[in-house]
């Protein structure tokens, strides 16, 4: 059993390992943000940019359910886990944010009191994933305030 | 015969405890030219249909805390102020059956989560020009 664990352990942190190296190498092209900025075109004149206005509630309500996640988690609180998940789950796929979606999905469906180990690589990825897109949106951000202004 | 003049409400419910998806549901409701009023979750969407049943239509997300989607369409097809109101469920569960049970609650319309703004707008334009409870999946 001990060995099992082990080797999952070890499966886990070389597949988080693989996947940070691929991603780096990747750069920021597999952040798709077009499902994001299509949104742009429901932007009526002289109100503020929709595409910032996302951004700015999915930088806050994001971390917030991170951290719902980790605290459930800790608790060994399915319910409160699989909530928290499941919304970060919704906004992240309607915004176009598919990676972090799927991995809310996995967590999501995860039956984690047999699985702690997937929970916590999960619950690092989940992290490590929105980390990235993080500065990803407020590079965009920053670049449609600056257009906006112009 | 006197003729009585219905005036027709332009407001929309939205209900979900997700701040995006409803910043989002309410831009395009204000795309449409009606006027959003939000709700963060079940209980406030709830106490807000208490008060006030001048609603064209109302979207709500299935899975909320204290009250659910399905919980609020089957309490306003119990009250005969708000069964006129056609409702879209949106929901990130991808069980087919949960469109059945809301459909079977009372929904008017069904649209999964992962909706890009024009799913979003067509299902919404739907859910408007909907004059009575038809079934429509989005």
């Amino acid at each position: 059993m001990q060995n099992q664990i082990t080797v999952n352990q070890v499966t886990i942190t070389r597949a988080i390992l693989e996947h940070r190296s691929s991603s780096s190498q990747i750069g920021t092209e597999e952040i798709d943000l077009s499902g994001l900025t299509s949104l742009a075109e429901l932007k009526s004149i002289g109100e503020p940019d929709l595409v910032v206005e996302l951004i700015d509630l999915y930088l806050k309500d994001g971390p917030e359910r991170i951290q719902k996640i980790k605290t459930a988690a800790a608790r060994a609180d399915a319910t409160d886990l699989r909530q928290a998940a499941h919304t970060l789950k919704g906004s992240s796929a309607s915004l176009g944010f598919h990676q972090i979606s799927e991995i809310c999905e996995q967590l999501e469906r995860l039956d984690w009191r047999d699985s702690h180990h997937r929970l916590d690589a999960l619950t690092e990825l989940l992290q490590y994933k929105f980390t990235r897109l993080r500065e990803v949106l407020l590079d965009l951000r920053r670049s449609r305030l600056a257009n906006n202004n112009r | 015969m006197s003729r009585e003049r219905v005036r027709i409400s332009n407001r929309v419910l939205i209900a979900d405890d997700d701040p995006v998806i409803r910043c989002l549901v309410a831009s395009v409701v204000t795309n449409e030219g009606c006027v959003a009023v939000e709700a963060k979750d079940g209980r406030e969407a709830f106490q807000i249909l208490q008060s006030n049943a001048d609603f064209k239509a109302a979207v709500f997300d299935m899975s909320m805390p204290c009250l659910s989607g399905i919980d609020l369409i089957r309490y306003m097809r119990t009250e005969k102020r708000l069964q006129r109101i056609p409702v879209m469920m949106i929901t990130a569960e991808q069980d087919l059956k949960l469109m059945s049970a809301s459909f079977s609650a009372g929904a008017t319309a069904f649209l999964p989560k992962t909706f890009t703004r024009e799913l979003l707008q067509n299902a919404l334009r739907m859910l408007l020009r909907t004059p009575t409870r038809t079934p429509v999946a989005a």
